[in-house]
C-alpha cells in the first residue's frame, strides 16, 4: 500500500496566544476528492496555508507522498506537485487571461534569462508550446473569448476559472482548492462541480475546502474542523448525521 | 505592425541619421544620452518588472567607471579588460549586495540602495589611493577594440547607440518571454506565484545583477569618453537621475528609457541660461509624473485623448 | 588615546543620537498615520532650519518669531504635500513605489530649490541659552546640546500622550489601521492623513531648527539626515517614537566611536552599515513585535 498523498501529523498553530489549530492529524489517500469543513474561524485556511508552505506551523509534522515537507518552501512544495488555489482568487490583474494561464507552466519550461534575451531557436519551440497549451487549456474551461481580456476586469467567477486553470497547467498530483465556488451562481457551481470530478479522474488528488454543502457532495471523504481539532471523518452523509457536529454548527 | 514597433523602427533610424546632420556638440549630447539609457535601462528593468526602486545605481556606474580609469592608467590594461572587469566586478558586488537585501521589499529596499549609494560614494571619496578622490584618475585612452579606435564624437556616437539598442532589444525580448511574465506576475499576485514554483528572490537577484552590469558599462563608456572621472559624478543625485531615467516615459515598457535618456540630457542644455535651476525642475517632473501620470509623459496625449472624447 | 577624547566624542556622539532621534520620530509619525516611509523628511529639517537662518539674519527678525515661522514652513511644506500629491495618488490606488518615487522626488527637489534659491553656503543659527559650554567629567557640551535632549525628550512624552489620550490622535492612528473602519465611524480619514503629514513636517523643522546651531544647514543635507533618521526609526521598529530615541542613541554613539577608532569620513559608512545589518537580521528593530506592522 503506498503511503497517502498528504499527511498531517499533530499538526498546532497560534496566533499570539490564540490556538487556532490544536493537535490536528489526517491523512489524504491518493486519488480522489477530499473535503474539509468547519464553521468560520476553525482554522481551515489556517490549514491550507500550513499545508502548502505558507506558514510554517508551531508543531507537528507535514508529509507529501511519505517524505516531510514541513520545512520547505512554497516553490519546492510546487514543484513536488502540491498546488493551491486561494480563498480570494490571486489572479494576475494586469496580465492576460492567456498570460495569466501560461503562468501555470512556468515550472514545465526552462528558457532562463539568456536564453530569453538572443531568443535562440529552443525558446522559440518552447514559447510556442506555452501558448498552445494554454489555449488547449482555456479552451477546456471556457475562457478561450476572453484570452486577450486583462484578467483583473473579470467578474470574480470567472477569476476562479482562471485561477484554476492556472493551477491544471501546472500539473499537480495534489489540488487545494480554498472556496472555490463563492461568488460564483449556480449554473457555474454545477459546471465547478463536473470540472472538479474531471480533474479528479484525470489522476489528481483533490482537497476542498467549501460552505457550500451541495458542492462538498462531490467528496468521498470530509474532515470536519472544529475549533482547531478535527472531530469527524467520513462521507458527507455521516458527518451531516454526526451528533458532534450537529451539535458544533447548531448548539454553538 | 503595432503602434511601439514602427516608434521603435523610426527612432532606430533617426538615430542613425543624427550624427549627418548634427554639429559637434549635439553629437556630443547623444552620446551622453546614449550613456543615460544603458544606465536608465537597468534602473527601469528593477523598476518597471519588478517594482524595486533602485537608488544605487550611480555606485555601479562609478564601479565601471573607475575599473576601466584604473585598468588602463595605473595598470596599463587594455581598454576592453578593464570594462569587463568593471563589469564583472559590478554584477559581483551586486550579487553578494542582492543576496540579502533584495529580501526586503518596497520602501525598506529602497532605502537599503540609497544607504548602499551613499556608502558607496562615501567609500570613492575615502579610497584615493584607487579613485584618486577629489583629484580624479585623468588620461584614460580612447576605446579601441581589436585594434579599431573610438576616437572620434562620430565612432564614438555609434558604438554608445549600437550598445544601448542592442542591450535594449536584449531586454524587450527578456520581459516579453517566460522570465518576464514571471516578473511582471510578482507586482500582481507573489504569493500565487511562488505557488506556481517561482523562485521570486532568485529572479529579483538576476535582474539586480543586470541593472549594476548595464550601470558599469555605461560608466566605464563614460570614462572613456571624457577621459577623466572623479567622485563628484557617482552622487546619489545621479543615482536619483538615473531613477527619472525610466520614470519619464512609464517604466513598464523599456524602449521608455530612450525618452526619458534624451530628457535628462537635453533639458539641461536648454537651461544653461537659469544656473542650477534644471535640478529643480527634473525633481518637478518627477514629482509631477508619478502624481499624475502614472504611464509617464509619453501616456499623456492619450490621456488627454481620453478626456477630450469623455 | 585618552579617555577623555573618547568621553568628549561621546558626548557629541550624544547630541547627534537626538538629531537622528527627531528626524526618526517625523518618519515615525509619517509611517504610523500614513503607512509611507518619508524619505524626505531630512528636506522638512532643511526648509526648517533655513527658514529660521533667513528670519533671523536677512530679515532681522527677533529668534523666537523665526523658530515659529520655520516651524509653521515645516507644517505648511507637509500639510501642501499632502494635499497635491498623496491626496490624487491615494484617490487611484497608487502602489508603494510610487509613494516612494515621491517622497524621492520632493526631496531633490527641495534640495535642488534650496541651492536654486538659498545658495551653495552652509548656515549657522545661535544656540538656545547661548554660545556657551558645561563641563561635564571633564569634557565639554554646548548648552543648547542639553536643550536639545529636553526638547527631544518632550516631543517624544507630547506625542506619546498625544497618540494614546487625545481623539485626533486615536483618529489619525484608526485611519491609517482601516481607512473603511474608520470611516464608517466617522473618522474624516483624508483630514487625518493632512494632520499626519503637517504634524511630520512640524517635526521634521522642529529638528532642522535645533540642529541648526550644531550642523551648518545646507541645500545637500536632505538626503543623508533622512536616512541617519530612517536608521533610528528602523531600530526602533518605525511606527514607534520612543523606539527612534533608542535607535538614534545606537546610531549616534557608534558613529562616535568610529570616528575615535576609524576616521571621521567613515562614520557614515558605519551608521548605514548597522542600519542596513539591522534591516537583514532584525526587520522589527530593537524593540521586537512591536514594530513595523504594529500601530
Amino acid at each position: 500500500m503506498s503511503a497517502p498523498i498528504l499527511e498531517l501529523n499533530s499538526v498546532a498553530h497560534a496566533f499570539g496566544g490564540l490556538n487556532v489549530l490544536r493537535d490536528v492529524s489526517f491523512a489524504v489517500p491518493r486519488g480522489g476528492i477530499a473535503g474539509l469543513i468547519g464553521p468560520n474561524g476553525s482554522g481551515k485556511t489556517t490549514l491550507f496555508n500550513i499545508a502548502s508552505g505558507y506558514l510554517v506551523p508551531n508543531a507537528g509534522e507535514i508529509r507529501l507522498e511519505g517524505r516531510a515537507i514541513t520545512r520547505d518552501s512554497v516553490p519546492a512544495r510546487s514543484r513536488a506537485g502540491l498546488i493551491r488555489t486561494f480563498q480570494t482568487p490571486k489572479i494576475f490583474g494586469h496580465m492576460t487571461v492567456a498570460e495569466n494561464v501560461a503562468m501555470g507552466l512556468y515550472m514545465k519550461t526552462r528558457s532562463g534569462f539568456a536564453a530569453t534575451m538572443f531568443r535562440g531557436p529552443a525558446e522559440r519551440r518552447e514559447y510556442r508550446r506555452i501558448e498552445a497549451e494554454a489555449e488547449a487549456m482555456m479552451d477546456r474551461f471556457g475562457l478561450l473569448p476572453l484570452s486577450k481580456t486583462r484578467a483583473g476586469e473579470l467578474p470574480a467567477g470567472q477569476q476562479r476559472l482562471v485561477e484554476i486553470a492556472r493551477a491544471r497547467m501546472a500539473g499537480p498530483k495534489l489540488l487545494l482548492l480554498d472556496e472555490p465556488s463563492s461568488g460564483l451562481s449556480h449554473d457555474e457551481v454545477q459546471r465547478l462541480r463536473r470540472w472538479i470530478e474531471e480533474l479528479a479522474a484525470e489522476g489528481i488528488t483533490i482537497l476542498l475546502v467549501s460552505h457550500d454543502m451541495g458542492l462538498m457532495n462531490v467528496c468521498q471523504r470530509v474532515h470536519a474542523l472544529y475549533f482547531g481539532k478535527i472531530i469527524a471523518i467520513g462521507t458527507m452523509a455521516d458527518i451531516q448525521a454526526d451528533p458532534a457536529v450537529r451539535d458544533a454548527y447548531l448548539g454553538g | 505592425m503595432s503602434r511601439l514597433s514602427l516608434w521603435i523602427v523610426l527612432s532606430v533610424l533617426a538615430i542613425c541619421a543624427l550624427p549627418f546632420v548634427l554639429e559637434r556638440h549635439s553629437t556630443e549630447l547623444m552620446i551622453f544620452a546614449a550613456f543615460y539609457a544603458i544606465a536608465g535601462l537597468g534602473v527601469g528593468l528593477l523598476l518597471g518588472q519588478c517594482g524595486i526602486v533602485n537608488l544605487a545605481q550611480a555606485f555601479f556606474y562609478g564601479i565601471g567607471a573607475y575599473a576601466s580609469a584604473y585598468g588602463t592608467v595605473v595598470l596599463g590594461w587594455t581598454p576592453a579588460l578593464g570594462m569587463l572587469v568593471g563589469v564583472g566586478v559590478a554584477g559581483l558586488i551586486a550579487l553578494a549586495i542582492g543576496w540579502p537585501i533584495l529580501k526586503l521589499t518596497g520602501f525598506f529596499l529602497a532605502l537599503a540602495t540609497l544607504g548602499i549609494g551613499i556608502i558607496g560614494t562615501i567609500l570613492f571619496f575615502e579610497w584615493d589611493w584607487l579613485t584618486g578622490g577629489t583629484l580624479g584618475i585623468g588620461g584614460l585612452p580612447p576605446l579601441s577594440i581589436a585594434g579599431f579606435a573610438f576616437d572620434t564624437p562620430d565612432r564614438f556616437y555609434f558604438l554608445a547607440w549600437g550598445v544601448a539598442l542592442g542591450l535594449l532589444w536584449l531586454a524587450h525580448n527578456l520581459t516579453n518571454g517566460r522570465p518576464g511574465l514571471a516578473m511582471r506576475a510578482v507586482r500582481d499576485a507573489a504569493p500565487a506565484v511562488e505557488g506556481l514554483g517561482v523562485d521570486i528572490h532568485g529572479l529579483r537577484i538576476k535582474v539586480f545583477v543586470i541593472c549594476a552590469m548595464l550601470g558599469a558599462l555605461a560608466g566605464s563608456l563614460f570614462a572613456h569618453y571624457v577621459s577623466y572621472v572623479s567622485v563628484e559624478s557617482f552622487t546619489v543625485q545621479r543615482s536619483i537621475v538615473f531613477l527619472l531615467i525610466p520614470v519619464i516615459a512609464g517604466p513598464r515598457v523599456v524602449w521608455g528609457v530612450v525618452p526619458g535618456a534624451l530628457f535628462v540630457t537635453l533639458v539641461p542644455e536648454w537651461l544653461t541660461g537659469f544656473g542650477d535651476i534644471h535640478q529643480m525642475l527634473f525633481g518637478l517632473v518627477l514629482v509631477v509624473v508619478v502624481t499624475l501620470l502614472p504611464e509617464g509623459l509619453t501616456g499623456l496625449p492619450a490621456r488627454l485623448g481620453r478626456r477630450v472624447t469623455r | 588615546m585618552t579617555m577623555t577624547l573618547v568621553w568628549q566624542s561621546l558626548l557629541a556622539g550624544l547630541a547627534n543620537s537626538f538629531i537622528y532621534a527627531m528626524v526618526g520620530i517625523g518618519i515615525a509619525v509619517i509611517y504610523k498615520g500614513t503607512r509611507i516611509v518619508n524619505a524626505m523628511q531630512g528636506d522638512f529639517a532643511v526648509i526648517g532650519g533655513m527658514t529660521a537662518v533667513f528670519a533671523l539674519s536677512s530679515w532681522g527678525l527677533p529668534y523666537p518669531v523665526g523658530f515659529a515661522l520655520g516651524i509653521l514652513a515645516g507644517t505648511a511644506t507637509g500639510w501642501l504635500i499632502d494635499r497635491f500629491c498623496v491626496r490624487p495618488m491615494m484617490r487611484r490606488n497608487a502602489e508603494e513605489d510610487a509613494f516612494l518615487l515621491l517622497t524621492i522626488g520632493l526631496a531633490f527637489t527641495i534640495g535642488a530649490a534650496v541651492l536654486y534659491f538659498a545658495g551653495r553656503d552652509a548656515h549657522l543659527l545661535p544656540g538656545l541659552g547661548g554660545s556657551g559650554s558645561v563641563q561635564i567629567f571633564g569634557a565639554f557640551m554646548p548648552v543648547h546640546a542639553i536643550w536639545l535632549i529636553v526638547i527631544s525628550l518632550a516631543v517624544v512624552f507630547g506625542l506619546w500622550a498625544f497618540y494614546r489620550w487625545s481623539i485626533i490622535g486615536l483618529s489619525m492612528i484608526a485611519a491609517s489601521i482601516s481607512a473603511d473602519g474608520a470611516e464608517t465611524n466617522g473618522i474624516d480619514v483624508s483630514r487625518m492623513r493632512g494632520y499626519t503629514f503637517a504634524l511630520g513636517g512640524a517635526i521634521g523643522a522642529l529638528a532642522g531648527i535645533l540642529v541648526t546651531p550644531l550642523i551648518a544647514v545646507s541645500y545637500q543635507m536632505g538626503l543623508g539626515i533622512t536616512l541617519k533618521g530612517f536608521a533610528a526609526a528602523i531600530l526602533g521598529g518605525l511606527a514607534n517614537p520612543l523606539g527612534a530615541v533608542i535607535g538614534g542613541l545606537v546610531i549616534g554613539v557608534s558613529e562616535a566611536m568610529a570616528v575615535v577608532g576609524l576616521s571621521s569620513g567613515y562614520k557614515d559608512v558605519v551608521a548605514l552599515g548597522i542600519m542596513l545589518i539591522m534591516m537583514v537580521l532584525m526587520p522589527n528593530g530593537l524593540l521586537g513585535h512591536a514594530g513595523r506592522k504594529g500601530g
